[in-house]
């Protein structure tokens, strides 16, 4: 940006700046910036709705924990295939899981709603009362 | 910048959904779902991730060896969500492959469960395996 004066070491600090904050939620492929499961977080109306997708994995083996602004999600999955087969391609993976996401705000536990339908796990995670901001009279 | 992504997304690349690069005459983007391809003495089992999609919306068609398979998601639970930090790509799902004369076409079973679908293709009975047996 400043022309040849930069060092490499500046030069080295701005792309790492760059790159914790991009998305490539415009382009081919997906950022893979976390862990697995890849979530996506969308707000409405104020509230928290975090969407993941996960095929192929049972609802009795998920585990979904709240605890004040961290969420958890846990879970296996199992892919098996008879012995006498020759498997020609495998792609998918088996998977265990288990990744925490700290939210911008606390939550209120008992109003969350969680739906897991065709492989696609949406949450909607209210905001907890006493984390809503106040408004301020000034005198 | 470019050198940069590839060296750290090395690790979660396999996970991540690749795009489909035909050129389609619907709107929406279509990627490349992963499947497991297994064999086995009657069947070709083909194993697809379609998450997000129903029953309704699978399309699976064998003509003339080609297996196409599309799956389109239902949007609307999407509807009034504004993203605030995303990590994957939503969108349909469309794969081809090419498979041989032995599988008997008029017989394909197709199951989805959980966003995993299922195609078992069995194959012509010319193709099982016989036993020849030497006098």
């Amino acid at each position: 940006m400043f022309g040849k004066l930069s060092s490499e070491l500046d030069i080295a600090i701005q792309k790492a700046v760059e790159q914790a904050r991009d998305t490539n939620y415009f382009e081919t492929s997906t950022t893979g910036h976390g862990v697995y499961p890849f979530i996506n977080l969308f707000e409405k109306e104020g509230d928290l709705v975090l969407a993941t997708e996960l095929p192929g994995v049972k609802k009795e083996e998920l585990t979904l924990e709240v605890r004040e602004d961290v969420l958890r999600l846990a879970g296996a999955r199992k892919i098996e295939y008879g012995e006498d087969c020759s498997c020609h391609r495998l792609e998918r993976k088996l998977l265990n899981f288990d990744r925490s996401i700290k939210l911008p705000f606390r939550i209120e536990g008992d109003k969350i709603q969680a739906e897991f339908k065709n492989g696609l796990l949406m949450v909607i995670l209210p905001r907890a009362e006493s984390d809503k901001p106040k408004q301020i009279v000034i005198n | 910048m470019a050198e940069n992504k590839v060296a750290t997304k090395t690790e979660a690349q396999d996970l991540q959904k690749q795009e489909h690069q035909e050129e389609r005459t619907v709107a929406g983007r279509f990627f490349i779902p992963q499947t497991d391809i297994v064999e086995n003495k009657e069947s070709l089992v083909i194993t697809m991730d379609l998450p997000g999609v129903k029953k309704e919306d699978v399309n699976v068609k064998l003509e003339k060896n080609i297996l196409e398979v599309e799956g389109r998601i239902d949007y609307a639970p999407y509807e009034k969500l504004n993203p605030v930090y995303t990590e994957y790509n939503i969108g349909n799902y469309a794969r081809s492959f090419t498979v041989s004369n032995a599988l008997d076409t008029s017989n394909i079973e197709a199951v989805l469960e959980e966003g995993v679908l299922s195609l078992t293709l069995f194959k012509a009975p010319e193709a099982k395996p016989r036993v020849i047996s030497v006098k």
